[in-house]
């Protein structure tokens, strides 16, 4: 693959090059981790101090998961990911039977099973799966002829369809769609033809209706899929949620309420506020301006790892990067926008932001293969 | 496509994604600020109100007839308790105020959630306490002061002040009431609704997404609502309330009297002997065997009055003063409204002018109802709970059937039970009493009416002012429009009695001698009693004023006023009739109906009250339009013709009046013309006193009527009640003492053509009196009605009369209530 123009090169050495790490990456995704830390604290804090507990108490155990994803982040970063490539069928797999496990052991939130309870913690097997499906799908397509011919792309499709498909019976339809994007996103940069990226999108919204007709998706998933058009005839079950959140976003105005001044968050209005609709926290409090500053944030990561991407030496660090960049971004738009009302309510969470320790961790890591991609962008290319 | 165009691409794709984002951002934070930040705030406070106390009312000299108290309530905040805890507050707050459960729970599980719901009115002091002392037991309960309206004078002045009630669909459209707030329903409650009403207090809390009450955002007091002071003066309307009551009972005993000499003739004696045998043989196989009843009832050959056995009645008795002490177990029996309890197989007896006897024969279960067979007169019906017995004339209603007796209720078409009286201020149209009986305490009204004390009321109509709300044929009393419209026209009858040769009939023929008009208002008219009269086809018609058979003589147009004589006015709108008879020019021939109009007659007079009436001018436009549409109210055939201008001369045919009007048209006639829109309020203050609106008098019309005819007027009214010879009140007003000579006044005696027909015509009629005084510069009209009271001279007179002492003498100078003697 090409080297592009723009992406500075420190060195032409071959070996013995110092592992230098992409500052602007590594700050951009400290302070959206930090920033999310205190945006947990001011969602958090009214209602524990309302109870009489310690204002910090989820602040310190997200606080936790936070140091914990940066260590993953860190080791991630120094993995050469050639040699990660012979590990992707294995993790796969084991993926797979974790989510298969998540069934007899698993722990419901209520509607869904998605948990594996491992005493203090708790374990959300489907957000490995995110990285393992990357990883075989990078595999598949980096060992590819090119074109990809219509095999390539089926073998994709049965790789990706064994856990979506098990994500599918949790059920978590966010989880599931967030595997579709990832896999179209892989197949578009991967050399797809574009007869065969329109056979998937057709298939793909056949497919979704006809989970529709069957009556397979559960009425919860369709009245949150749709009610988000016409929020207020839902607002005490399904959208109230979303209502709330609009409510806060929308009077933080301009400059926002102040932290800690959001009388939405701290009158508890946003249920979940601190994971799935910790955006809400950011808007009421700081505004638009705080708003665009968090999603400019986040552009610079996805810029970064575009960057990286490009920069890859090998077409496997390449697509893997690549689906990293594209599972982060559906996840910031799908929240973000669920949060803003022009998105459903599927649970995603908000990248480094929600609270939540699987998750955090296992994008810390994901972003952290991502960049071990750009640290060893002058490696040889070991294929 | 490369890759690294389809890398760009996909780099493009997350750029518009976050621009999307951003743009909706920008739509919500900085266009769409405002409704959020509005819709943020309403939902983080919660607005709690406080009702207002409502404006007291006060007479014309500060004597309190409505005012506030402030009670303690128990309020149960929903907000505050959990929908599993509903039930267990309900049970205890059940016991604790002595209610039933289910009644709380179902207050509390409504459709008013969020709201605040009131489940005692009135706590005692130490139920008050043992609730703030017992907060935890009672979640969300709270004891707060609220204002109850009271009414320290009882039932003086009833009907003008009208009562409160729930909100109805209508009341809730008001942006001022919400349904827990109380409104005006009738009189001057509903009327200065708004004004009485007051400003809530509001308090507002800042709450948590749970509804949970964080702090105290801002409160507001609520602002008493503003006080009217009233034109009423309490003494005058304490008198006219006494006076009317009494009167009442007097003609109800006049009534009875008149029915217990009826009853000792033979002739209605052995009737009432025959029906009652005849009722009782239905069930007794030996007819002929004496019983008790028979016996006591039984004819003799002699005319000795006989006592009838006395009878049990119940009398509705909600009204209290107004029925209790009737002697009603003697010979004859009046009694309005009466609830008769009838065991099986024994008889009940129904107040009437031959008393009649109701048997319960058989009880009968029909799907679940109880139908009941009874006996009335001997006449079998079967009836079930609130249907009229047949052949009843709609008079006798079934309330209540068990096993073992029927109880119904019987209306006694003949025995009066409505009175009315106006007193106002010719001068500027202030009423200064007013008062409908059967009244009631608006008081009853603030708990709230069980449905059995609303039939009460509502079945002797206690609810209605019938001073505006009751239309009569003015009668009598109406002729003042004619005796002013023939001195400002200069318009007399032509006297159709004149010579002695056919007395009484009119001359026919070619050869009849030939008839001139009347030439001036002292002209001499001959009254024989009969009205002979030749009709536009040629026909003779007679009409006979029967209530004086032998004819007032010779008298003028003054002197048919103060006689009341039927035949002159009569003899009066025949000749406008024949003269102005055009079917183009309606203005010209309604002549008579403009003036009636001009003291506004025909039309609600604008009063301050609620529901006020219209009355009636009949004339040919109204007419046609009712037979056109066939309402019922005129016949079915035949145009309108002279007799019916002849009738609306002397206040019958199908002319109405309020009460008030007929007051408020002679103060206009006797002030020198002006109509005044009567005021009830006078004018409205605040708590401190300080005046905040003055209702100024109104004049609707100025009539055009010159200072002769107001001088004749007055002059010939004050002979109605003065001039021993031929004054239709003066019998009346014999006991008046003092002043007497002030006052003049104006007998009525109206037909009640609804009523069932009966020779009895005198006994039946509404009576009317509207007295004047003083007569030379006059302060007040009084006008008086009495529901089939009799005549105006005899039972109306003498009540308007007590009023007039008490205006004119003082309370000392009232004298007894006694009857007067008959006149129309």
């Amino acid at each position: 693959m090409r080297r592009i123009r723009w992406v500075r090169s420190h060195s032409t050495a071959l070996g013995g090059e110092p592992l230098k790490p992409d500052l602007v990456l590594v700050l951009t995704y400290v302070t959206i981790s930090a920033i999310g830390l205190l945006m947990i604290f001011s969602a958090t804090a009214p209602g524990f101090e309302a109870a009489g507990e310690d204002p910090a108490t989820e602040l310190r155990s997200q606080a936790i998961w936070v140091v914990l994803g940066f260590i993953v982040f860190a080791v991630a970063s120094t993995i050469n990911l050639v040699e990660l490539k012979g590990f992707a069928s294995p993790f796969y797999l084991v993926s797979v039977v974790l989510l298969v496990l998540v069934f007899p052991l698993g722990e419901s939130d209520g509607v869904a099973q998605r948990w594996i309870d491992l005493g203090r913690i708790q374990f959300q097997p489907s957000e490995f799966a995110k990285i393992a499906v990357i990883l075989m799908i990078a595999s598949i397509l980096a060992a590819a002829e090119r074109p990809i011919k219509w095999n390539t792309v089926a073998h994709v499709l049965v790789i990706v369809g064994v856990p979506a498909g098990l994500i599918f019976l949790q059920p978590d339809l966010g989880t599931m769609l967030v595997f579709a994007a990832v896999t179209l996103a892989l197949l578009f940069v991967g050399g797809a033809t574009l007869r065969q990226l329109g056979f998937l999108f057709v298939a793909t919204v056949v497919g979704t209706v006809g989970l529709f007709q069957l009556k397979l998706i559960e009425d919860y998933q369709i009245r949150r899929l749709t009610a988000f058009i016409d929020p207020e005839s839902h607002s005490l079950d399904a959208t109230y949620n979303q209502v709330q959140s609009e409510i806060a976003i929308g009077s933080g105005g301009f400059f926002g309420k102040g932290l800690f001044e959001g009388t939405q968050t701290n009158l508890q209005f946003v249920p979940v506020q601190s994971s799935d609709f910790i955006f809400t926290a950011v808007g009421e409090q700081f505004g638009f301006v705080g708003s665009v500053i968090v999603i400019a944030l986040f552009g610079v990561l996805l810029f970064r790892l575009v960057v990286i991407a490009m920069s890859a030496r090998s077409r496997f660090a390449f697509l893997v990067t690549m689906g990293v960049a594209a599972m982060l971004a559906f996840h910031i738009f799908v929240n973000i926008g669920m949060t803003v009302r022009i998105m459903p309510v599927t649970g995603l969470p908000l990248p480094f932001m929600s609270a939540g320790g699987t998750v955090f961790v296992a994008l810390s890591a994901a972003l952290g293969l991502a960049h071990s991609a750009w640290i060893r962008r002058n490696s040889p290319v070991g294929e | 496509m490369t890759s690294t165009v389809r890398v760009v691409v996909l780099g493009a794709l997350f750029a518009v994604l976050l621009a999307v984002l951003v743009l909706r951002l920008w739509t919500m934070q900085v266009t769409g600020v405002d409704a959020y930040e509005e819709r943020a705030a309403s939902q983080q406070v919660r607005v709690v109100t406080t009702p207002a106390p409502r404006g007291d009312i006060v007479d014309a000299n500060g004597v309190k007839l409505a005012g506030t108290r402030s009670a303690l309530a128990a309020v149960v905040d929903l907000a505050l308790v959990d929908d599993d805890e509903q039930q267990s507050l309900a049970e205890k707050l059940g016991a604790f105020l002595d209610e039933p459960a289910s009644a709380i729970l179902e207050q509390l599980s409504g459709d008013n959630r969020g709201a605040q719901i009131t489940v005692a009115k009135d706590l005692t002091d130490s139920q008050a306490t043992f609730l703030l002392e017992h907060k935890e037991e009672f979640p969300g309960v709270s004891v707060i002061p609220q204002p109850i309206r009271t009414y320290p004078l009882g039932d003086l002045a009833a009907h003008v002040l009208g009562h409160i009630g729930r909100p109805n669909d209508q009341d809730l459209e008001r942006e001022d009431i919400d349904g827990t707030d109380v409104v005006g329903k009738a009189g001057l409650e509903k009327s200065y609704d708004e004004q009485l009403q007051g400003s809530r207090g509001i308090v507002q809390y800042r709450v948590d997404a749970k509804r949970k009450v964080l702090s105290l955002v801002g409160e507001s007091a609520p602002t008493a609502g503003r006080n009217l002071v009233l034109n009423i003066d309490a003494g005058v309307q304490q008198q006219v309330q006494d006076s009317l009551r009494d009167g009442l009972l007097l003609a109800r005993k006049l009534e009875m009297e008149e029915r217990a000499n009826e009853l000792t003739h033979k002739s209605r004696a052995e009737r009432l002997s025959e029906a009652l045998a005849e009722a009782r043989s239905e069930v007794d196989p030996e007819p002929d065997e004496p019983t008790k009843g028979t016996a006591e009832l039984g004819v003799d050959d002699d005319d000795v009055p006989r006592e009838l056995e006395p009878v049990t009645v119940d009398p509705i008795d909600v009204l209290g003063p107004l029925y209790p002490g009737l002697p009603i177990d003697g010979v004859g029996v009046c009694v309005p409204v009466q609830r008769v309890s009838v065991p099986l197989g024994a008889e009940g007896v129904l107040s009437g002018f031959e008393p009649q006897f109701i048997r319960l024969e058989s009880v009968v279960e029909v799907d679940g109802e109880f139908e009941a067979t009874v006996s009335l007169s001997g006449e079998r019906t079967s009836v079930r709970v609130n249907q009229y017995v047949d052949g009843a004339h709609q008079i006798l209603q079934v309330l209540h059937i068990t096993e073992e007796e029927v109880v119904l209720l019987h209306k006694d078409p003949w025995c009066p039970v409505r009175a009315t009286s106006v007193v106002i201020n010719p001068n500027d149209g202030s009423v200064i009493a007013m008062s409908s009986f059967p009244t009631y305490d608006p008081t009853v009204f603030v708990d709230g009416l069980s449905n059995e004390q609303w039939a009460r009321l509502g079945t002797v109509g206690a609810l209605q002012n019938f001073a505006v709300q009751g239309q009569y044929a003015p009668a009598s009393t109406f002729k003042v429009v004619a005796y002013v419209l023939a001195l400002e026209e200069s318009y007399y009858p032509i006297d159709r009695g004149l010579g002695d040769k056919e007395v009484g009939a009119a001359p026919e023929g070619d050869d009849a001698p030939e008839q001139v008009p009347l030439l001036s208002d002292t002209a001499e008219y001959s009254c024989t009693g009969e009205f002979r009269f030749k009709l536009g086809d040629g026909s003779v018609q007679v009409k006979r004023d029967w209530k004086w058979p032998g004819g007032h003589g010779p008298l003028d147009l003054h002197g048919a006023l103060e006689g009341s004589c039927n035949l002159y006015f009569w003899d009066l709108a025949l000749r406008l009739w024949q003269d102005r008879y055009d079917n183009t020019d309606l203005d010209t021939e309604n002549v008579l109906q403009q003036y009636a109009r001009s003291f506004g007659f025909g039309a609600a007079t604008g009063v301050d009250l609620p529901f006020e009436k219209d009355g009636l001018i009949p004339d040919r436009s109204w007419f046609s339009e009712e037979q056109s549409k066939e309402t019922g109210r005129v016949r079915a055939d035949g145009p309108w013709v002279g007799g019916d201008l002849m009738d609306i001369a002397v206040g019958e045919g199908a002319t109405l009046a309020t009460p008030l009007q007929v007051a408020n048209a002679f103060a206009a006639m006797v002030n020198g013309g002006t109509v005044w829109q009567p005021r009830v309020v006078s004018h409205i203050v605040d708590g401190d006193g300080e005046i905040l609106d003055v209702n100024l008098p109104i004049a609707i019309s100025e009539a055009d009527i010159s200072p002769r005819t107001v001088r004749l007027l007055r002059q010939a009214l004050q002979q109605v009640v003065n001039n021993p010879d031929r004054g239709t009140a003066y019998a009346a007003f014999r006991s008046f003492g003092e002043n007497v000579e002030l006052v003049g006044g104006k007998t009525g005696t109206g037909e009640v053509i609804s009523a069932p027909a009966t020779e009895r015509f005198r006994q039946a009629s509404n009576a009317w009196f509207v007295g004047v005084a003083p007569i030379n510069d006059p302060e007040w009209v009084v006008s008086v009605v009495v529901e089939r009271g009799g005549s105006g001279g005899r039972i109306a007179a003498p009540v308007a009369r007590q009023i007039l002492q008490y205006l004119l003498n003082g309370a000392d100078g009232v004298t007894e209530l006694v009857p007067g003697l008959d006149a129309d």
